[in-house]
């Protein structure tokens, strides 16, 4: 597999937990201008304990998770009330607030005599563990796409359990879902963190990758851009998130045939794709049909 | 009488339920029919497809010559047929003059201000209240200022989907006597009611609706009242 | 201090008024469709690339043709979202239409690129000149013409809701499109003009305010659906007096904050101010929401 090969399938595979965070997020009924906030979180936070303090990387990758996970909860708390345009915005504006904060971050220690650590909106360099353990490209990748399978595992499973059911369930009518008993407001918490790990958990791979991540990365951009992911590929199963992103960066951005008018050609893939399937691709009805033809067997 | 209002077979759906389940009706020109059934018979789906707001899955429905079961809503007005909803659905947040002057919208011709001077005459209540929004007034002024936006585009046929809901006798009382005075000046009524007796007093011929299906077609006293009005609240016993 | 203050409060007020046409178009199309747009600053944007590239095929070209240009492209572009992103989802799902808005954000922005490849475009200014001196105070013409084309856009906009046809249309929209449709007004055909009216006073802000930084950027379009946005939240969702409330809250506390803080903290302010108005209030949120 050829070097380019590899960084397409990487960026995929990266994006593909940003783009399943906000999918979680959609399940539960909420719509999310902000996830970019953790996946920058999990990358800042790992990027800091591996490259700052020699933490290995999965130790690292864990704490960038948790940390994920509550700075979730500190958006999700305050807005539990919110729905709709109103808590997209709230979303927005706090995940802003985070890019804010990165760019204020200015924080280095030495390390082998050179300063190390983010540096406000100069970025956060040397980001190097993966390199410095001699992990190659295509390892990385492996290991990158085996955390994703495991991640698609447990959705699936989750969506085959009643924790699923009743996930789509608040998602749908969360009046109903209240009135027959389901403590709604502790679900979206629940939900909120789980989403906020799963991009953090994007975040530190993503930062060991790259080797230098600056605030710009985590702006609104990447933000819609996951929310459009998942809304193209599809609300019926997990996979539809990952289509959504095989899409855009496998087939457009990697396959170099729309080189220079990668946004036109995806905005309008995207646009006129919602107006013949508006829960995207592999929506509901669809999913529901391909069960049915694979458990006739 | 020839039949002013002609639906056949008509069958709508909400997703993959059929709330109508081919129903076939006709309105005679002139006048009061009457629509009665338990809720949840179909009764306000009929009402909303007739005017345009749901569509049909399949079926027609033929008013004075023309196929409009697939016409937008505001050409169906502009047809002359016009729908006093169920929940009145004034605008809150405008005047009664203003409510008036919206029914009024597909009309270009120079009477729009007389026929609302003269509706307001009709309706003194409505008169008073002239340049008061829709959300201050009563219920039954609100019905009655339904009624009159509706009559603002001078319908040939006036539905009317439960005008006594929720409304004091007296009120009620009121809505019939406009009812029956717009009978006499010639308009068409088709009129859904939850209150059989009071409708029987004034259809010439009424309709019972079950499940999305018509069972019943006479006059008033071809079935006897209590039958009609048991039918009308509880349906019949089992299909 | 006080001359500083007072400076500032001028500057965010000429600030505010261009926020304020923003705003405006942008809640016409939320308070009406119901819809957030997120392609909205990109079509502005689209309008003064036109411009843009008008003045440098035809120097010559005066303000007022360069403003009807700015008008008419974001008209177009608005067009175009509105038969893509809106029409197709009018009775389906608001979050379809967003996201479609957001990719017709994405094409806009990538086709200004491809058209104009630098990521600065100089835009000619409205006035070459020294600012006025008003009392000592410094007010620049662009301003001035922000505040008057905000001011005329409020009292035509009142004007045509409250004493119009058409705005008996759109007020009848906003209060129940049902009814509307019942009084024979025809919804799909409403918002097509909501949009272009919307659309059209986007132009006008848009080219007030390249004209006012004598420059463009692909950045324009995020930065006026943005702005839009912020100041439609903080005055209130989807009405529109609020927002041109919003807009000038927004321009004012922009100045002050930038004048105490820098431009990083100034943003820092107004995010989180909008969270906490947002997490402390139902009153933000009485009526409607986009769901």
């Amino acid at each position: 597999m050829d070097d380019y090969t590899i960084g397409v399938l990487t960026n995929a595979g990266l994006f593909a937990f940003i783009a399943l965070s906000a999918y979680l997020l959609l399940l539960a009924g909420e719509l999310s201008f902000g996830q970019q906030a953790f996946f920058g979180v999990g990358a800042y936070s790992g990027g800091m304990l591996t490259a700052m303090w020699g933490w290995p990387l999965p130790l690292a990758a864990a704490v960038a998770m948790l940390l994920g996970a509550i700075a979730a909860l500190a958006v999700a708390v305050p807005t539990l009330r919110l729905r709709g345009l109103y808590f997209a915005m709230a979303t927005l504006a706090a995940a802003e607030l985070a890019r804010i904060a990165f760019e204020l971050l200015q924080w280095q220690v030495p390390v082998d005599g050179e300063a190390t650590g983010p540096d406000g909106t100069q970025g956060f360099r040397g980001i190097r563990w993966v390199l410095e353990s001699g992990i190659e490209p295509q390892t990385f990748l492996a290991l990158i796409w085996a955390v994703l399978t495991a991640v698609l595992a447990l959705f699936l499973a989750l969506e085959r359990s009643k924790l699923g059911a009743t996930l789509r369930g608040i998602g749908e009518d969360p009046e109903l879902a209240a009135a027959l008993g389901i403590d709604v407001d502790r679900w979206k918490l629940g939900v909120a963190a789980a989403a906020g790990a799963l991009a953090a958990m994007g975040g530190v791979l993503y930062a060991h990758h790259n080797t230098y991540i600056e605030p710009r990365n985590f702006d609104i951009m990447l933000g819609v851009h996951s929310l459009a992911y998942a809304l193209i590929g599809g609300l019926g199963t997990a996979f539809g998130p990952l289509v959504g992103v095989l899409v855009d960066i496998g087939l457009l951005e990697g396959s170099r045939v729309f080189e220079g008018y990668r946004m036109i050609a995806f905005g309008g893939l995207v646009a006129l794709l919602l107006v013949v399937r508006p829960r995207g691709l592999l929506d509901e009805r669809v999913v529901q049909w391909l069960r049915n033809r694979f458990s006739s067997r | 009488m020839s039949a002013l209002l002609e639906v056949k077979d008509l069958i709508t759906a909400y997703g993959k339920i059929e709330a109508l389940k081919g129903v076939s009706l006709a309105v005679a020109e002139g006048s009061i029919t009457c629509l009665l059934g338990p809720n949840g018979a179909g009764k306000t789906t009929l009402m909303m497809t007739v005017a345009g707001i749901l569509k049909p899955k399949s079926g027609s429905i033929h008013f004075a010559g023309g196929e409009i079961s697939r016409r937008p809503p505001h050409a169906i007005v502009g047809a002359g047929i016009a729908l006093v909803p169920e929940n009145r659905l004034v605008f809150p947040n405008m005047t009664v003059l203003e409510n008036l002057q919206a029914g009024a919208y597909q009309r270009r011709d120079r009477g729009i201000a007389d026929d609302i001077e003269r509706l307001l005459t009709r309706f003194p209540r409505l008169k008073e209240r002239a340049g008061q929004a829709g959300a201050t007034l009563s219920g039954g002024e609100q019905q009655m200022l339904a009624v009159a936006r509706a009559l603002m585009s001078r319908p040939k046929l006036l539905l009317m989907d439960e005008p006594s809901l929720g409304l004091a006798p007296l009120v009620v009382e009121e809505i019939f006597r406009i009812i029956a005075e717009l009978h006499r000046d010639g308009t068409t009524i088709f009129l859904v009611e939850q209150n059989a007796h009071l409708a029987l007093t004034v259809a010439q011929h009424f309709y019972l609706i079950e499940q999305g299906r018509v069972t019943f077609s006479g006059d008033p006293g071809s079935l006897a009242e209590d039958e009609v009005i048991r039918r009308a609240y509880l349906g019949t016993a089992r299909q | 201090m006080l001359a500083d203050l007072v400076q500032n409060t001028l500057d965010g007020v000429a600030a505010g008024a261009s926020y304020a046409l923003i705003a405006v178009g942008f809640t016409l199309i939320f308070g009406v469709l119901r819809r957030a747009n997120l392609s909205y600053g990109p079509a502005i944007m689209l309008g003064c690339y036109l411009a843009t590239l008008a003045f440098q095929r035809q120097p010559a070209l005066g303000a007022l043709a360069l403003a009807a240009i700015a008008i008419g492209g974001s008209v177009l572009a608005g067009a175009y979202v509105e038969r893509l992103c809106f029409a197709p989802h009018r009775q389906g799902s608001a979050i379809a239409a967003m996201v479609a808005s957001f990719a017709v954000w994405m094409q806009l922005e990538e086709l200004a690129t491809l058209a104009l490849p630098r990521h600065v475009h100089a835009f000619p200014a409205l006035y070459d000149g020294a600012p006025l001196q008003l009392a000592g105070f410094a007010l620049r013409v662009e301003s001035l013409a922000m505040l008057l084309a905000a001011g005329l856009a409020c009292a035509l906009l009142w004007w045509m809701l409250e004493r119009t046809r058409f705005g008996l249309a759109v007020r009848a929209v906003i209060a129940s499109p049902v009814a509307a449709e019942l009084s024979g007004i025809s919804v799909p055909r409403t918002f097509v003009r909501v949009f272009a009216l919307a659309s059209a006073i986007g132009g006008v802000a848009g080219f007030l305010v390249a004209a006012s930084h004598e420059q463009v950027t692909p950045m324009m379009g995020m930065w006026f659906t943005l702005k839009g946005m912020l100041a439609m939240m903080l005055g209130g969702l989807g009405s529109l007096s609020g927002a041109v409330w919003g807009a000038l809250a927004l321009g004012l506390v922009e100045a002050h904050a930038q004048w105490f803080f820098g431009p990083q903290l100034r943003d820092l302010l107004i995010y989180a101010l909008l969270f906490a108005l947002l997490a402390a209030g139902p009153r933000w949120m009485i009526t409607r929401s986009a769901s």
